[in-house]
């Protein structure tokens, strides 16, 4: 009795497996031989007829297109106090700034047709075009920049949740102004209704990045306090959130479904499409919903992974945009670390810092970026989706210049006898090198989740060095918010660590990132021919010129290739996928949604 | 029975406040802070985001701002958000909940109206090939996790047959009405069945345990020697019986279709309370974590209080006073 009962259970047990197996066999390998797949092969020579049909008569309005995020905007619409990526998908339908970017990174007309600066570019004269209108019909002016400049720069803006101060600091008065001292905003002054004058406190040698915030209604949010603005429907409500680009935000169905329509009197002309809807979809289902036209496009913040790239182009509806991204992941050495007081008081004195004798030799860190196999990764983790920087400013901008750095080509035997040179050997036969002294020689590495493919290099980092002899202590990874906490606070015994960057598109100046006194200088690296070259890359007037800028930053990058704070270990491309009935699309650099009102789909009725 | 009422919510406040105490030390123990996972971008002044805590009251001792947000709590204040900018957590949290409300009640609907005949109907038909299935069917959806059998169903029932939609609660702001009640059942159905199944599994067989004992006890046997048909027999006798730990199960249920929502939100995009649960803890979005973490707790106390109340129903045995 009790035999028979456990055997049928085995075997129902089995069938059920079965069932499931074949289930999942079925539809990914008979795919084509299926009834769907037939007639979706017809759906699609019908669409190749009705493209070619199409193509030949060119763009036609109508149409809907549907885009798809994996994480919901938080609701912040409005430009001054958005942070994230997911709500500038749809800023960037909505709203518009005084000048664009084209894709040599040059700065474009935008709301502004045309500039000049004096001489010591210390005033930017901005002409704007006359008879923009804002979504409700009222006409954008000078009023609107001075307007936003002036919320920026409020002394109540950074308490209310602000962030943008970047953009304000350098104008004149900034400071007063902030501290309450006077409420008179000098920085940003409307000479007429359509000129409008920035003045910097001292020469700018990059005026129009500052010009480039996007513009918020004067008309609107005159009467709202700053820091009554983030909760105020003007900032977060459909159709009460105001811009001059070619779409208005006119629904949403709140983490779900964000509705945008064609605004008639954008100033370049209506656009083609009558609405474009964001949807939120996990990321796991994104490439089915592609398959089946659910979702027509997929972009930023996070666009397709590298390992679904080849499916994605299997699905033969699809285009994929493929880019080098502006961001780049580093394995960096804490060449530093700060004392205890100054953790404590959040100071950052270079003076006070203690060397971290483990890796303070640069042909150390020099060999151990001989020992990691860069191209490996790029292939391994990245299906090849990637490229090998050598310095750490994006390949897309004019300032990067590989022709001086030290290239560390993945060489085992190099880094092995570099290290046997410096009198890293093995004394006592563990496997694994002392230092000269003939002392334990640890490594210690942390890293933090968050990014898959960031935690996988992580342990094959380790094998690599490994391989030549390097002792590394690989920690359990930490969660992003508890993992920077610890990379900031380094009083610690940290010696490797991961982290990535994405950077802007408007300015190479890597300062804010490699600069002695800046914050995300995690390595602590303290070298101060790099801090004068930065400083000097920066000076006017002689950086007013793009080409001594150049120069300067071509030496820093052979300096920092030598000195070495940190390896580039890769940078991501960009995998954007898009329907093809969507027309008209031509990405830029940094972005997919390049002048959105000429997309247009040849399926429109 | 009033009394006894009373007297079990007079108790639910220390052990609110212990609750609360417990929550709020756990948050602020780990590290980071709202700002911490987001200061990576460069061209932003970490002192930007120093002068934001400063204004959050971030700085100050734990206790100094676990007494700050009690003081607010007990005025019906659950505070600001620190992530989502201008929202109060009140109007956040009553934003999500209707719709992990819908949906924890569907699954529970689904769970008992599946469970139950099945459990009843295997328990009179012991070791039958019925049965087999259904203990076969009860271990697989006890062994598979919620958000593989949510994908798996994703894959089939929405992208290869295209039966009901993957994600969302609605299809679109344009569907109004009756429309709009059935559009929403429809994209419920994949989620609901998804976080009913493990329920579902685990019902049926208590169910089948409780009715085979039950069956199997002294007055059933009374019962039938009296010649009572088998009709009565179940349904007079064997389901009120048998139904007491079923009731008791339903008490926790109540906490465990929230965590479970937490999952099964996540897969099919579906924006409920479990979601915001789980991005507030990745933001250290401390007031909403401690508003929802205190809301759980008052479920499920308040869970175990009906079922102690339903059980005096189901059996007039048991009484409070």
């Amino acid at each position: 009795m009790y035999k028979h009962r456990l055997r049928l259970l085995v075997i129902s047990l089995l069938l059920l497996l079965g069932l499931v197996l074949a289930a999942c066999g079925n539809d990914d390998s008979a795919e084509p031989q299926d009834d769907p797949g037939e007639t979706e092969d017809a759906n699609k020579d019908d669409e190749k007829k009705e493209e070619e049909k199409e193509e030949a008569s060119g763009p036609t309005s109508g149409g809907t297109l549907t885009g798809a995020m994996y994480s919901a905007p938080a609701g912040m619409f409005n430009p001054i106090f958005y942070e994230e990526a997911y709500e500038a998908n749809i800023l960037s339908f909505t709203h518009e700034g005084l000048v664009g970017q084209n894709e040599s990174l040059e700065f474009i007309p935008g709301l502004a047709k045309d500039w000049e600066t004096n001489e010591d570019q210390t005033e930017l004269t901005m002409y704007l075009e006359e008879g923009v209108k804002w979504h409700d019909g009222e006409e954008f002016t000078a009023d609107d920049v001075v307007f936003t400049y002036k919320s920026i720069s409020d002394p109540d803006y950074v308490a209310s949740g602000g962030i943008r101060t970047a953009y304000v600091t350098p104008l004149l008065g900034y400071e007063e102004y902030v501290s309450g001292e006077t409420d008179e905003f000098q920085g940003v002054e409307a000479v007429d209704d359509y000129t409008v004058k920035f003045k910097f406190a001292e020469p700018n040698i990059n005026p129009l990045y500052y010009a480039s915030f996007t513009i918020i209604p004067e008309h609107i949010f005159a009467d709202i306090p700053v820091s009554e603005m983030p909760e105020a429907p003007e900032s977060r409500q459909p159709g009460q959130v105001i811009g001059t680009g070619p779409f208005k935000f006119t629904e949403m169905v709140e983490r779900e479904q964000y509705v945008l329509e064609r605004h008639d009197d954008y100033w370049q002309g209506a656009a083609y499409l009558d609405k474009i809807v964001w949807k939120v979809v996990a990321q796991s289902v994104m490439s089915g919903l592609l398959e089946s036209g659910e979702i027509d496009f997929v972009a930023d913040p996070n666009g397709i992974q590298p390992a679904d790239f080849e499916m994605v182009q299997g699905l033969g509806n699809i285009t994929i945009i493929e880019q080098p991204d502006f961001g780049y992941q580093i394995m960096g050495f804490k060449q530093n670390h700060r004392t205890a007081d100054d953790v404590e008081s959040g100071t950052l004195n270079p003076d006070n810092w203690v060397p971290n004798e483990k890796i303070s030799n640069p042909e150390v860190r020099q060999a151990i970026a001989y020992a990691i196999n860069r191209e490996g990764l790029i292939d391994g983790l990245l299906y090849g989706r990637g490229a090998i920087l050598n310095s750490p400013i994006a390949k897309q901008f004019w300032a990067y210049d590989e022709s001086e750095t030290t290239n560390y080509t993945h060489d085992p035997d190099k880094a092995a006898s570099m290290l046997d040179e410096l009198g890293y050997v093995d004394t006592n036969d563990d496997g694994f090198r002392e230092d000269p002294d003939g002392n334990e020689w640890v490594l210690n590495f942390d890293y933090p989740t968050g990014n898959e493919l960031r935690e996988k290099s992580a342990p094959l980092i380790e094998q690599m060095l490994e391989e030549v002899g390097i002792n590394v202590n690989l920690r359990q990874p930490k969660e992003m918010s508890a993992y920077v906490e610890d990379l900031t606070n380094d009083n610690s015994d940290w010696d490797l660590y991961l982290i990535g960057w994405s950077l802007g598109s408007a300015d190479p100046d890597p300062t804010g990132l490699w600069g002695t006194m800046a914050a995300y200088n995690f390595s602590r690296w303290n070298n101060p021919d790099s801090e004068e070259l930065l400083q000097q890359a920066l000076k006017a007037p002689d950086a007013f010129e793009q080409e001594y800028r150049k120069e300067v930053y071509k030496e820093w990058q052979k300096l920092y290739s030598e000195d070495l704070p940190a390896v580039i270990l890769y940078a991501q491309n960009s995998l954007w996928a898009y329907n093809n009935r969507l027309q008209g699309v031509e990405p830029l650099p940094f972005t997919m949604y390049n002048d959105p009102h000429l997309w247009w789909v040849n399926d429109a009725e | 029975m009033y009394k006894y009422i009373i007297r079990r919510i007079l108790v639910f406040i220390p052990m609110l406040i212990v609750l609360s105490m417990i929550i709020f030390g756990l948050a602020k123990a780990a590290p980071g802070d709202p700002f911490t996972g987001r200061m990576l971008d460069p061209t932003i002044d970490p002192e930007v985001y120093e002068q934001q805590r400063e204004a959050l009251g971030l700085n100050d001792p734990v206790p100094i701002q676990y007494v700050n947000w009690a003081s607010r709590m007990v005025t019906g204040d659950f505070g600001e958000s620190m992530y989502y900018k201008g929202r109060s957590v009140a109007s956040l949290i009553w934003e999500r909940m209707p719709n992990t409300l819908y949906l924890g009640l569907f699954a529970l609907a689904i769970t008992l109206i599946v469970s139950i005949p099945i459990g009843i109907y295997s328990a009179r038909n012991p070791y039958s090939i019925f049965d087999y299935g259904a203990t076969t069917f009860g271990f697989f959806g006890l062994a598979v996790p919620n958000f593989f059998f949510g994908l798996i169903a994703i894959y089939l029932f929405a992208i290869k047959l295209g039966w009901f939609p993957s994600q969302g609660t609605i299809t679109g702001t344009e569907v109004t009405g009756l429309q709009e009640f059935f559009d929403r059942i429809h994209h419920m159905v994949l989620p609901g069945i998804t976080l009913g199944l493990a329920g579902t599994a685990s019902y049926m067989r208590y169910m089948r345990s409780e009715v085979l004992d039950v069956l199997s006890s002294d007055y059933i046997r009374t019962a039938k020697a009296k010649g009572m048909s088998d009709r009565n027999v179940l349904y007079k006798h064997t389901l009120r019986n048998a139904m007491i730990p079923i009731i008791t199960l339903m008490g926790f249920e109540f906490g465990a279709l929230l965590s479970g929502a937490i999952i099964t939100e996540q897969v099919f995009s579906y924006p409920g309370l479990g979601t915001l649960f789980i991005n507030s803890i990745t933001n250290r979005d401390y007031p909403i974590i401690m508003a929802i973490a205190l809301l759980l707790g008052v479920t499920i106390l308040i869970g175990n209080l009906l079922a102690d109340i339903f059980y005096s129903i189901v059996d007039p045995r048991i009484r409070y006073d």
